[in-house]
C-alpha cells in the first residue's frame, strides 16, 4: 500500500472539517438552482429567505459564543417571546397614554432589548453563581420565560398599536443600488438582514481579535487551565449569557416589528433548536473551545435554503423537518473530528 | 476465553511460568512508523523476553511512545511485523492487544471515578451468576482483593476510584492488567507521578511480576531507576535503536562491547553527545529582603503551620512525598484553594482569592499538571503564551488584541528559550513535553512576576530540555526573582535549590540548609524525613 495514502486521507479529512460547510452550501445552492431555476434565483426569493431567517440567525450568532464557552442556551426562543411581549406591551401602553408614536416605539424597542438582556443575565447568574449545568438552568428558562409571556397576554396575541413606524421598521430595508424588482422598484435588503450581518461581522471580529474572544475560547477549551492562567471564568461566562440575552432581545425586536404583533404561543417556538443546528452545521464543536461565527452564518443560510427549496418545490411542510434533521446529522458526520 | 476465566490460583500459575522463563515472547521485526513528515520509528527490531524487566529509554520524540502504541494496538506500523509467542500478529485496536495478553499501564490513568476499586479492577470481566445476568459482587470482591494483595496493596475495595491517590490508582490499573491475565505489561513512565516511597513500592511489584514469568516493559526518564531495576535496557534515538544493555550474571548492566551502563553513558547514548552536569552553578545572592513570607500558613484541610520566607534571588526547594500537601500549599498561596494563616508578599500582608489577583501582586504559579491545568493543549502556542498577560497586548482600551505585538512577544520567548516549534499557530499538543513546559514557564515570565512557584518543573521532560529548564530557573534567580521549586525528584531539588524544606503530612518536617545540600547523604536524609523514618531535622534557626 502506498504509505502516502493515509496521510492524504487525513489531510482531506481535516480540510473537510474546516471547509465542509462551504462545500455543503455550494452543493445545496447548485442543486436548488438546477432544480428550480429562476424561482430559486429570483432576487425577491433571496430577500424573503434572508428576511425570514434573520431572527434565528441573530440567535445563532449568540449561540455560537455560548457553545464556544462550553455552555448551551435552550431558553433563547422563550427569551425572544418574553422580550417581545414585554416590549410591545410597554409600547402599546405608552401609545394609549398619549405618548408620541416615535417615542413609544423607541422606548418599547429599548425595553425589548433590555428585557432580553436581563433574562440572559439571569441565566448566567444561575449558571455561574448557582452552579447549575447550563443545560438545566436554561431548560428552566425555556419553560418559565414562555409561560410568563403567555400569562402577560392570556396566551393570545398582542397587536401593535403603532400603525406606521413600528411596522415600517419590520418591512423596510436598505435599497440595493442597481437592482430592481418585478414592479420596477429598487430591491431592498431588509433591515433585519442588515442587522443580522452586522451583528455576525462584529461577533466574528470580537471572537478572533478581542480579549474577551480569547478568554471565551480558553474557558471553553479548559475551564481549569483558564482559571490557573488568571482568567476570571465566572465573569467570562456571565458575560456570554448576557450577550446571548441581548441578541435575543434584538431578535425579538426584529421578529415583532415584522409581524407588527406578538403571538405569545407561537413566536420563537423551537428557535433554540434551529439556532443550535445552525451552529453545529457551521462547524463549532459542542464540547466548546473551538468555533466560528462565519460558519454559523453559512449554517443559517443552509437551513434557510432547505426550507426554501422544499417550499418552492411543493414538498409537504410535514416532511421538511425530516430533511432538515438529515442535513444536520450529515453535517456533523462529515465534520466530526479526526483527532480524538 | 480470557474474559471469562479469572485468575484464582496464582501459585500454580507462577509455577508454570517458571518453566518458560527467559523465552522470547514478543518480537518486533523491523517495524517502521511514518507520521506525516516524520519517520517516528525506523526499522526497529527488538525482542522482549519472559521474566525480564526491559527498559526503553530515549529523549522525547525518540520513538518510545510510538513503539508502545504499536505494541498495544493503538496504531498500526507502516511496515514490519510483530510476533507474539511465535505467531505473527496484527493488532488493529487496543482490545486486540489486550486479548492477546499485552496490557499497558498508561501514564494517564483511566479508572472510572464513580465505581469502586473492586468494580474497576474487574471492569469488563465481572464474575457473574444467574446465567451471566447478575454480577456476583461477593466473588468480585474476593477476586479483586486477591489481585491487589498480590501487589502488596491493602486498601478498601469499596472505596470509589475518584477518592484514591494517584499512586493507589496506579496499583488498581496494574491489578486490572493482572485480571486480564496479561503476560506482557507495559509501564509508560509510571514513576512520573509518584514520590520516592511510592516508586519503590511500584518497583517491588514490577520485580514480583517479572519473577512470576511475565515480561515487564518499562519506560522512564529517570536513568537511575532504569539502571537499578532493568534487566535489559534499549536506547532509542531518532526512531532507531542506538544501544542495548543487558544485566550479566554478576548483576552488572553492560552493553555488548562490555561498557557498563551508568547514567552518563545512557544520557550520552540518548542525546548523542556528552552532557555536562545538567545542574547550573549555584549563585548565592546577598539580597536579604524577603520577597514572600509565610507564617503559620496552610491550605484548608490539606496543610498547616507552614512558615518560611524566600528572598529575592533565592531558590527554595520543597521536597516531600506525593500527597504531603506541597501542591495544595502552593495553590493556597495563589488563591486557587482557601487558605489560613499569614501570607506576606514584599512585606505586605495579603490574601489572594484567585490566580489573577496573585499575578497582579507579582506571584505566579506554574502548575504540575501541564495537560489539564498548566496549558490549553488544544489551543495555539500564541494563545497559550499570552493568556496570563492579555492586557499587555490589548489596545482600544483593553478590548482588542494587537496580533502583531502578541506574535512578536511569543517569537521573543521562542527565541529566548530555544523552543522548537514549527509555527506559533501550531496547537501546543503537537509539541514535545519539554517544549510545552518551556511555554508553561514563559507565559508567566511574560507577566513579569517577582515570585515564581514552579511545581514539578521537569515532569515528562527529556534530559536535554531538563538542563535548559534548570539553566532558565537559575538565570531568573540571578536576575532577582524569588523561586520556589516543588519537586518529587530529589537530585533535581537538591541540584538547583539554595535551600530545601521537606514536607510531610501537610506540614514542614525538616529543612536542609545550603551547606548540607552538597553532602553525599543529603538525598537519603530527605527521604528519611519525608517518610517519617527520622525525626531529626536540620533547622538552622
Amino acid at each position: 500500500m502506498n504509505p502516502r495514502i493515509p496521510s492524504m486521507l487525513r489531510a482531506s479529512q481535516r480540510a473537510l472539517e474546516m471547509w465542509g460547510v462551504i462545500v455543503a452550501f455550494v452543493i445545496l445552492f447548485a442543486v436548488s438552482t438546477f432544480n428550480q431555476g429562476f424561482d430559486f434565483l429570483n432576487p425577491e426569493n433571496f430577500r424573503a429567505l434572508l428576511n425570514s431567517n434573520a431572527p434565528v440567525g441573530i440567535l445563532a450568532v449568540g449561540m455560537t459564543l455560548v457553545i464556544i464557552s462550553a455552555g448551551i442556551d435552550l431558553s433563547v426562543g422563550s427569551m425572544v417571546v418574553l422580550a417581545a411581549a414585554i416590549g410591545m406591551t410597554t409600547m402599546n401602553s405608552l401609545i394609549d397614554s398619549g405618548t408620541s408614536e416615535l417615542n413609544a416605539v423607541l422606548l418599547g424597542g429599548a425595553v425589548t432589548i433590555l428585557a432580553g438582556t436581563v433574562a440572559g443575565t439571569f441565566n448566567g447568574v444561575l449558571v455561574v453563581f448557582g452552579r447549575i449545568a447550563p443545560f438545566i438552568a436554561t431548560l428552566g428558562g425555556l419553560a418559565a420565560f414562555r409561560s410568563m409571556s403567555l400569562a402577560i397576554a392570556d396566551a393570545g396575541e398582542i397587536r401593535s398599536q403603532s400603525a406606521t413606524i413600528f411596522s415600517a421598521l419590520g418591512r423596510g430595508g436598505v435599497p440595493i443600488p442597481g437592482l430592481l424588482n418585478a414592479a420596477g422598484k429598487p430591491l431592498t435588503l431588509s433591515y433585519s438582514t442588515v442587522i443580522f450581518f452586522v451583528i455576525a461581522i462584529i461577533a466574528q471580529w470580537f471572537l478572533s481579535r478581542s480579549r474577551f474572544g480569547r478568554q471565551l475560547v480558553a474557558v471553553g477549551a479548559n475551564e481549569t487551565a483558564a482559571r490557573y492562567a488568571g482568567i476570571s471564568v465566572s465573569w467570562v461566562r456571565l458575560r456570554v449569557y448576557s450577550i446571548m440575552g441581548l441578541l435575543a432581545g434584538i431578535a425579538a425586536l426584529v421578529q415583532s416589528s415584522r409581524m407588527n404583533s406578538v403571538s405569545t404561543s407561537q413566536l420563537g417556538l423551537g428557535s433554540e433548536l434551529d439556532a443550535i443546528a445552525a451552529v453545529v452545521i457551521g462547524g463549532t464543536t459542542l464540547r466548546g473551545g473551538f468555533g466560528r461565527v462565519w460558519g454559523t452564518v453559512v449554517g443559517v443560510l443552509i437551513l434557510g435554503m432547505i426550507t426554501n427549496i422544499l417550499t418552492i418545490s411543493g414538498v409537504s411542510p410535514y416532511w421538511q423537518g425530516a430533511v432538515k434533521g438529515a442535513v444536520i446529522v450529515l453535517a456533523v458526520l462529515v465534520q466530526r473530528s479526526s483527532r480524538e | 476465553m480470557v474474559a471469562r476465566s479469572t485468575p484464582i490460583s496464582f501459585s500454580a500459575q507462577a509455577l508454570k511460568a517458571q518453566e518458560d522463563l527467559n523465552r522470547e515472547i514478543l518480537v518486533v521485526n523491523s517495524v517502521t512508523v511514518d507520521y506525516p513528515g516524520v519517520r517516528a520509528l525506523d526499522a526497529v527490531s527488538l525482542a522482549f523476553r519472559t521474566g525480564e524487566i526491559h527498559a526503553i529509554v530515549g529523549e522525547n520524540g525518540a520513538g518510545k511512545s510510538t513503539m508502545m502504541k504499536v505494541l498495544s494496538g493503538v496504531i498500526r506500523p507502516t511496515s514490519g511485523t510483530i510476533n507474539l509467542k511465535g505467531m505473527q500478529r496484527q493488532f488493529t485496536r487496543p482490545s486486540d492487544a489486550i486479548r492477546a495478553g499485552i496490557a499497558m499501564v498508561h501514564q494517564e490513568l483511566h479508572l472510572v471515578g464513580t465505581l469502586n476499586v473492586a468494580e474497576n479492577v474487574l471492569l469488563g470481566r465481572e464474575p457473574t451468576r444467574f446465567l451471566g445476568v447478575a454480577v456476583d459482587h461477593q466473588r468480585q470482591h474476593v477476586v479483586a482483593g486477591e489481585l491487589l494483595r498480590q501487589l502488596g496493596s491493602d486498601f478498601d475495595l469499596s472505596t470509589l476510584a475518584c477518592d484514591l491517590s494517584i499512586a493507589q490508582q496506579q496499583f488498581v490499573e496494574i491489578a486490572k492488567c493482572l485480571a486480564s491475565d496479561a503476560r506482557v505489561l507495559i509501564f509508560d513512565e509510571p514513576t512520573a507521578v509518584l514520590g520516592e516511597v511510592e516508586a519503590n513500592r511500584l518497583f517491588a511489584v514490577m520485580r514480583r511480576l517479572r519473577d512470576e514469568g511475565r515480561c515487564v516493559i518499562f519506560i522512564s526518564h529517570h536513568l537511575d531507576e532504569v539502571i537499578s531495576i532493568a534487566d535489559r535496557i534499549t536506547v532509542l534515538r531518532d526512531g532507531k535503536v542506538v544501544q542495548a544493555f543487558s544485566r550479566n550474571t554478576s548483576g552488572i548492566v553492560q552493553s555488548e562491547d562490555g561498557s557498563i551502563a551508568d547514567e552518563g553513558r545512557l544520557a550520552h547514548a540518548m542525546v548523542g553527545h556528552e552532557l555536562s552536569s545538567i545542574y547550573p552553578e549555584k549563585m548565592y545572592s546577598t539580597c536579604s529582603s524577603s520577597a514572600i513570607e509565610l507564617a503559620n500558613f496552610g491550605a484548608k484541610n490539606k496543610s498547616h503551620g507552614i512558615s518560611f520566607s524566600v528572598a529575592a534571588g533565592e531558590i527554595l526547594g520543597i521536597a516531600g512525598l506525593v500527597g504531603s500537601g506541597r501542591t495544595e500549599t502552593a495553590e493556597a498561596i495563589v488563591g486557587i484553594r482557601p487558605c489560613e494563616g499569614v501570607l506576606r508578599v514584599e512585606g505586605r500582608e495579603i490574601q489572594f482569592t484567585n490566580p489573577r489577583a496573585a499575578m497582579r501582586s507579582g506571584v505566579a504559579y506554574v502548575s504540575e499538571d501541564r495537560k489539564n491545568r498548566g496549558l490549553h493543549v488544544t489551543l495555539s502556542s500564541i494563545c497559550n503564551m499570552m493568556l496570563p498577560s492579555l492586557d499587555k497586548v490589548s489596545r482600544l482600551g483593553g478590548i482588542m488584541i494587537d496580533s502583531h505585538t502578541e506574535k512578536r512577544m511569543t517569537k521573543k520567548w521562542i527565541d529566548t528559550f530555544q523552543i522548537r516549534c514549527a509555527r506559533p499557530m501550531q496547537a501546543i499538543s503537537s509539541l514535545s513535553g519539554g517544549n510545552q513546559q518551556k511555554f508553561a514557564l514563559a507565559r508567566w515570565l511574560e507577566a513579569r512576576p517577582r515570585v515564581l512557584i514552579i511545581d514539578e518543573p521537569t515532569r515528562g521532560v527529556d534530559v536535554g530540555a531538563r538542563g535548559e529548564i534548570y539553566r532558565i530557573i537559575a538565570q531568573l534567580a540571578r536576575e532577582g526573582l524569588a523561586c520556589i521549586v516543588i519537586s518529587s525528584e530529589l537530585p533535581e531539588v537538591i541540584g538547583i535549590s539554595h535551600r530545601v524544606i521537606v514536607m510531610r503530612e501537610g506540614t514542614i518536617a525538616g529543612e536542609i540548609p545550603s551547606e548540607r545540600l552538597a553532602l553525599k547523604d543529603c538525598q537519603e536524609r530527605i527521604v528519611r524525613i519525608a517518610s517519617g523514618l527520622s525525626e531529626e531535622s536540620f533547622t538552622n534557626k
